[in-house]
């Protein structure tokens, strides 16, 4: 009995430490000058980048990648309703995208691990589990976008990053920070909806 | 595929909190009962929803929010300021009870808290069993026989949710009214005694005795005449008039050591005996009385 719990402690132990690992190839650091850090996650191979609107200042955009290589980005896309920009950036070096979940089937409980940057720290880990799933109103204007709400400590440096299931997929994009025990993150699928526009839009405009 | 995607100890640990929460999801409610913020309640009978005494500030019409989102209405059955458990009976019958877990907490143990403050859905924090306390005076006057700290974070209106374990059984009661500024459990087995007593009775009765004491050592002598180690008991100063304590012969002088069997080594621990379904019941009472152990009928009243 005790062989098995402690075969499975192990086990569980290795898996944590693998999803960091993991995780850690497809994060960036969005520097915007006198603003700090923000964190970003590699979406695509081409160099496509996904991160939260209210991080990126245009002036001065850098990327680095956990490699320590910085690299000039250019902004494809921006949304501000859902605080979500995509980048773009020209790199030598082979890009990990991150594997994304299906963030409509998602459940409160399940595990929720965020990366990022919080106060500086580069590449930092928390972990806790999805605490509700709702819908947040907007500020500005009518309307309200999806959200999932966690209880893994978030921290000025974590937005733009990515908050991860159990098996290491990304389950959305670190947003917002709560008095210090709530985090807010944009579910991917809001997210690939967003891609998708632009998608839509490039499409349009070849044909015309 | 990537190395991380088939991992098994990790995914099947997230499933069993999320299937957890599912199931306890399914018997907490939300109780619409003050003025401020909505906060929860736990379905512990087909009829019957225990939650904190300090979210309940009306007696009557007590809108009740369920999980498939029907709502009903609730009445005050009874409630105990002192551990801040009240009992709401609804109109009509409620589909889950939430399943009591049969051990106690243990610290170190996973745990998740739970609430259904709003109407988006179940809440839930996850953190571990800081620790588990004996009794604590709380700052409505009452004593608790024992809570549960929890690094689990209480979501505004958690109070009244359950904290439960993994496998999705309660093992207590979310509660921030008793102490100041942090949120602690009231353990499941106390919350449904008293949720029991408030049932029958509609508040807790608690037992009189009618004597004044403080706490005295017991010299090394008499305590071989209790045949136990026990080093202190409390040294009765004043006996009331007309009280159990004097019908029964309690007198001034005299060291009560025991309760029904019990050690009573300090105020609290009377105060305990006495917080228990004991009123009307005879209990023996052991006390030295002229370094002699002696006990005592007496026939416990009730405190008004």
């Amino acid at each position: 009995m005790s062989q098995v719990r402690s075969d499975y402690q192990r086990t569980l132990m290795a898996e944590l430490n693998a999803l960091c690992q993991h995780t850690l190839k497809s994060l960036v650091i969005v520097n915007n000058g006198r603003y700090g850090a923000g964190a970003g996650m590699i979406l695509h191979q081409d160099g496509s980048i996904v991160t939260n609107h209210h991080v990126v200042r245009k002036s001065s955009l850098r990327i680095s990648t956990m490699n320590g290589n910085e690299y000039s980005a250019e902004i494809v896309a921006r949304e501000k309703k859902h605080d979500l920009t995509l980048l773009k950036i020209e790199t030598g070096e082979e890009l990990v995208p991150a594997p994304l979940a299906d963030s409509r089937k998602l459940r409160v409980g399940q595990f929720a691990f965020a990366v990022g940057h919080p106060w500086g720290q580069i590449g930092s880990f928390t972990a806790g589990i999805i605490s509700s799933l709702g819908s947040l109103p907007l500020r500005w204007r009518k309307g309200a976008v999806d959200v999932i709400r966690t209880d893994a400590r978030l921290a000025p440096g974590n937005s733009g990053g990515p908050l991860l299931d159990a098996r290491g997929r990304v389950i959305g994009i670190n947003t917002m920070i709560m008095g210090g025990d709530l985090g807010v993150a944009i579910p991917i699928h809001v997210v690939n909806d967003f891609v998708g526009r632009k998608m839509d839009q490039d499409n349009a405009q070849n044909v015309n | 595929m990537t190395s991380t995607e088939n991992n098994q100890g990790l995914s099947a640990l997230s499933d069993a909190m999320a299937d957890a929460v599912e199931k306890a999801s399914a018997g907490t409610v939300l109780i619409k009962a003050r003025r401020r913020f909505p906060a929860s309640g736990i379905v512990c009978a087909p009829d019957l929803v225990l939650t904190a005494s300090h979210v309940v500030e009306r007696d009557e019409d007590i809108p009740v929010l369920l999980p498939d989102g029907k709502k009903v209405k609730a009445t005050l059955l009874g409630r105990d300021p002192g551990s801040d458990i009240a009992v709401i009976r609804t109109e009509s019958l409620l589909p889950a009870v939430i399943e009591p877990a049969g051990a106690g907490a243990r610290v170190g143990q996973l745990v998740l808290a739970l609430g259904r403050p709003t109407e988006e859905g179940i809440q839930a924090s996850l953190g571990v069993v800081s620790s588990i306390s004996g009794p604590v005076h709380t700052r409505r006057g009452g004593v608790l026989e024992g809570h549960i700290r929890t690094d689990a974070i209480p979501y505004p209106g958690f109070s009244g949710g359950p904290l439960i374990d993994i496998s999705g059984q309660m093992l207590g009661m979310n509660t921030s009214g008793l102490t100041r500024g942090a949120s602690i459990a009231i353990p499941v087995k106390l919350g449904l005694k008293v949720a029991d007593a408030l049932v029958k009775h509609g508040s807790v009765r608690r037992g009189y005795l009618g004597v004044r004491s403080q706490p005295v050592e017991i010299p090394m002598k008499q305590q071989e005449d209790l045949s136990r180690q026990q080093a202190a008991g409390l040294l009765i100063v004043g006996v009331e008039s007309d009280s159990p304590a004097g019908e029964a012969g309690l007198m001034v002088g005299d060291i009560l050591t025991g309760f029904a069997g019990e050690p009573v080594a300090e105020p609290d621990d009377l105060f305990t005996s006495l917080a228990g379904e004991v009123v009307g019941e005879q209990v023996a009472l052991e006390i030295l009385r002229a370094g002699h152990r002696q006990e005592i009928k007496v026939t416990i009243g009730e405190r008004k």
